[in-house]
């Protein structure tokens, strides 16, 4: 008996704790688990689908349209040079589009990410089995990491591609000296791989916004939003520190590449400052994640 | 449905008031600052960048036109930018400048003054239109071997330079 009424406390204890939660750690396999799953998701989206046939075929669409029609989009560096050099057409998209359509590549799947748990009303379901909720935010947002690094991998050999088609002609550079058309090409693709330090801020700021909403309409718009209002704030005239605390300046920063000779302070800024953003942003979605009541009634 | 409740309109609006606050703000600081704070962009930086940029441009005008070769450095070029049309205008950043860029083609007792309206953008970019004379910048195209029209190189002015 007595060894038994020594024996009571110890047995209900643990037992009492099982009840209320599972403590079980965050583990890497976990969230590797999570990023299969999210990166199986996306796959099989209609609209992931569309951007990545778009972003092939895209850049031999402009080739085309460009070959139909005279005109130059000269309000663009290396704009009036698309019909005579070829590496200068991939340059132009890059100056028209990057800082606008990038962060909208970015936001349709960081800024849905999460928030489609919540329209479907399933943080509930995936909570309840064994994956915790660490693991659950690192899987989500490795996913869409993964589509904003792999679709600039993308559009940098699909456009570095049209513009060799399009011909292998020395590249006027932005300080006036003529590039040849081999260092050209490893200078467009490094002007387009130094879109990735903008493109994983913008990244973790539509999580963010995924998050703190729980609206995939915020996420994905406000994060266009965002990157068009920050577009038209660098219009205006502002101090250099100023301007390159701005997520959007880094998409720019290739312009030095280009300089006779060649600089790289804004690229290096851009660096720190996408850092800055990138880390900042993704603390505060997980802060603002963990701490969430999920299926309180 | 609990999480129902966070995705109605009035909720994400009442979510989203403290960041846009924040955000609005911070632009506000930003500009406020911007009016008093100098610039990078500045008629030195200016000067030097579009002066060589001219130089290199001008060496390539000229095998385009099967001209003699040339070097850059030999045509001694030099920009003097000005901001604006009034004399109050503050000379630095953003905006219209207008370039006077004085070079030697043919020895330094013939200088020659190629004028350019140039637009100068926040990142330190620039675009620069030919204002005479027009032999020189004033044709979108220039006659090269075999009456080929090539794009002329200093009719429009692509250029950066470093506003870190």
């Amino acid at each position: 008996m007595t060894l038994a009424a020594e024996r009571w406390p110890a047995y209900v204890e643990p037992g009492a704790r099982d009840s209320r939660a599972v403590v079980r750690p965050d583990s890497i396999a976990g969230a590797l688990v999570v990023w299969r799953i999210e990166l199986t998701k996306l796959s099989g989206m209609i609209q992931i689908r569309a951007m990545v046939l778009l972003s092939i075929i895209g850049p031999f669409l402009v080739l085309g349209f460009l070959n139909l029609q005279s005109a130059t989009p000269g309000d663009t560096p290396f704009g009036q040079w698309v019909h005579a050099i070829g590496l200068a057409i991939p340059m132009t998209i890059l100056g028209f589009g990057a800082q606008w359509i990038l962060p909208a590549i970015t936001g349709v799947v960081a800024g849905d990410i999460y928030s489609s748990e919540d329209h479907y009303g399933t943080w509930k379901t995936i909570l309840t089995r064994s994956r915790t909720r660490g693991e659950l935010f690192a899987g989500k947002f490795l996913a869409a990491v993964t589509w904003a690094v792999g679709i600039v991998l993308l559009l940098t050999v699909t456009d570095l591609i049209a513009g060799l088609v399009a011909g292998r002609e020395p590249v006027v550079g932005l300080g006036g000296q003529l590039v040849p058309a081999g260092h050209a090409t490893w200078l467009v693709a490094a002007s387009y791989l130094s879109q990735l330090a903008p493109m994983l801020g913008f990244t973790a700021l539509a999580a963010l916004l995924s998050v703190a909403t729980r609206n995939s309409i915020a996420g994905i718009g406000g994060t266009v939003v965002i990157a068009v209002l920050f577009q038209i704030v660098t219009l205006a005239n502002m101090p250099a520190w100023a301007q390159q605390v701005l997520l959007s300046t880094p998409f720019m920063a290739w312009h030095g590449f280009w300089g006779a000779p060649p600089y790289y302070g804004p690229f290096l800024w851009g660096l720190v400052t996408c850092a800055a953003w990138f880390a900042v942003c993704t603390l505060a979605a997980w802060l603002i994640f963990r701490r969430r009541t999920i299926g309180a009634a | 449905m609990t999480t129902g409740t966070g995705t109605r309109p009035a909720a994400v609006m009442r979510r989203l008031r403290l960041p846009v606050l924040a955000a609005i703000a911070a632009v506000a600081a930003l500009s406020a600052t911007g009016c008093s704070s100098s610039s990078n962009l500045t008629p030195d930086r200016l000067q030097a960048s579009i002066g060589s940029t001219f130089a290199n441009l001008y060496v390539l005008q000229q095998s385009y036109m099967g001209n003699p070769p040339v070097r850059a450095a030999a045509l001694g070029s030099r920009a003097s930018c000005q901001k604006g049309g009034t004399l109050d205008v503050t000379q630095e950043g953003s905006g219209q400048w207008l370039c006077e860029i004085t070079y030697l083609p043919s020895g330094p007792q013939y200088p020659v003054i190629a004028k350019y309206n140039v637009d100068v953008q926040t990142d330190g970019c620039y675009a620069a239109d030919g204002d005479g004379p027009a032999s020189v910048n004033g044709s979108p195209t220039v006659t090269g071997p075999g009456y080929r029209q090539l794009n002329n190189p200093l009719a429009l002015i692509d250029g950066c330079f470093d506003t870190t």
